[in-house]
């Protein structure tokens, strides 16, 4: 199946920074997750795939076109909700999309009627009259208006209020469901995206670290307590080992693994209890000597 | 098809979805070759991931409980009732098994635990 977005090689350097190279894609039908630090290169990775800046190297494609700059027509796949909300400031956010809709033949009047009310974004108002939220939410419809196969949503909920941000969730699940759009979605609050990810990309200093299945995650990732007198043992599959006299506290990303090492130890009292997907991001991105690509 | 998903549980999500399909279908609230719900509709409705419902759907086409006819989608297993209550047994005893372990460690004898049963029942009003 063609991809939704593939980066090859993707490589942009900075004096100070590089990100990449990258190797990653994405599936229609998925939504995957770009988790990092703030000056992470996530907002770097996005303005890379729409064409915003020039990478040093690398190739990318998004539904199987190459993202050249002389043959823009892929960039019609792409709903794009960037780090900045740049409008013409002295229109309002109608004469702004008016404007937008040009260049898009599948522009939907309707829904941008149907998302401004649902998000209750005022398209009368001069966009240097609105407010943080609302500028959030004039991109967010200008990004759906033509019901884009690829979303690239750049920590696109910051600034908003927990009922717009429901009801933006709302509209991405509703996108979802016809199993043909894909969803690239940076935050570095895993709230907003833990339950819509399917996938998780685990990105830090300009490295994805990890990529795995959300699901998987959640299976394999463990908590662990038990009891043992001995000092100095090096345990499998475990990213955190705290001592506390015969307790011990491990944090294991195959508890599998560490519990049937934990059994041939003779450990006592063994408890393992499931983590959310907050607590394995942190874990994660603290630094696990462990990385796995799929 | 109402699910009550919560993210403050200790169970994960796709758990909780598996567990409380599966006792609409014992229960008989869910008749057989009734039609689930796409995976793709039932993520949309309770807001998890493709992947989570995909995944809780997989275990509950592995328990029999649930069966895919191509291009139609997945419907309820036609279960004869003694398949039933041999699936629900099992079920309470994998989920019972740590708590009588550890009432008995805790010096309960088989007749407090077997009064304690009859109890529970007798207060949530089911007779038999």
């Amino acid at each position: 199946m063609t991809k939704a977005f593939e980066f090859n090689s993707v490589v942009k350097s900075y004096s100070e920074f590089t990100l990449g190279p990258l190797n990653f894609s994405l599936e229609p039908g998925t939504v995957l997750g770009y988790i990092g630090p703030n000056g992470s290169g996530k907002s770097t990775t996005m303005h890379c795939l729409v064409g915003l800046i020039k990478t040093d190297g690398g190739e990318m494609r998004v539904f199987g076109r190459t993202t050249d700059p002389n043959r823009p027509e892929w960039k019609l796949d792409i709903g794009y909700v960037g780090d900045e909300h740049v409008f013409y400031e002295g229109w309002s956010g109608e004469r702004n999309l008016k404007f937008l809709s040009q260049f898009y033949p599948n522009w939907s009047d309707q829904r941008v009627i149907e998302l401004a009310k649902r998000f209750n974004l005022p398209l009368n108002k001069k966009a240097k009259e609105l407010s943080g939220g609302n500028r959030v939410k004039l991109s967010l419809v200008a990004a759906l208006a033509h019901s884009p196969k690829l979303l690239l949503l750049d920590e696109p909920t910051s600034g908003l209020d927990p009922v717009v941000r429901a009801e933006v969730l709302d509209v991405l699940f509703e996108v979802l469901e016809d199993g043909e759009r894909a969803i690239f979605y940076s935050t570095h609050i895993l709230s907003d995206i833990s339950r819509l990810a399917d996938e998780l990309a685990f990105l830090d200093n300009g490295q994805i670290k990890l990529r795995a299945a959300k699901e998987d995650l959640i299976e394999h990732w463990r908590k662990i307590a038990f009891m043992h007198a001995g000092n100095n043992f090096k345990l499998e599959a475990t990213a955190s080992h705290k001592q506390e006299g015969a307790d011990h506290q491990v944090v294991s990303f195959d508890h599998e693994a560490t519990l049937r090492q934990l059994g041939e130890l003779g450990a006592q009292n063994v408890q393992a209890y499931r983590m959310s997907i907050d607590e394995i991001a942190v874990q994660i991105l603290k630094g696990v000597g462990h990385v796995e690509n799929s | 098809m109402l699910l009550n998903l919560t993210d403050l549980s200790s169970e994960s999500l796709q758990s909780q979805i598996v567990r409380q399909v599966r006792e609409k279908i014992l229960s008989g609230e869910l008749a057989a070759e009734t039609s689930l719900p796409s995976i793709r509709e039932l993520a949309r409705d309770q807001h998890v991931s493709v992947i989570t419902v995909q995944r809780a759907y997989e275990a509950l086409l592995r328990e029999g409980l649930i069966h895919s006819r191509r291009g139609k989608g997945f419907f309820v297993s036609d279960l004869k009732d003694n398949e039933k209550i041999g699936m629900a047994k099992e079920r309470l005893r994998e989920n019972i098994a740590p708590l009588v372990i550890s009432a008995s460690n805790e010096g309960l004898s088989k007749k407090d635990i077997l009064e304690t049963i009859d109890l529970i029942l007798k207060k949530n009003g089911r007779k038999n």
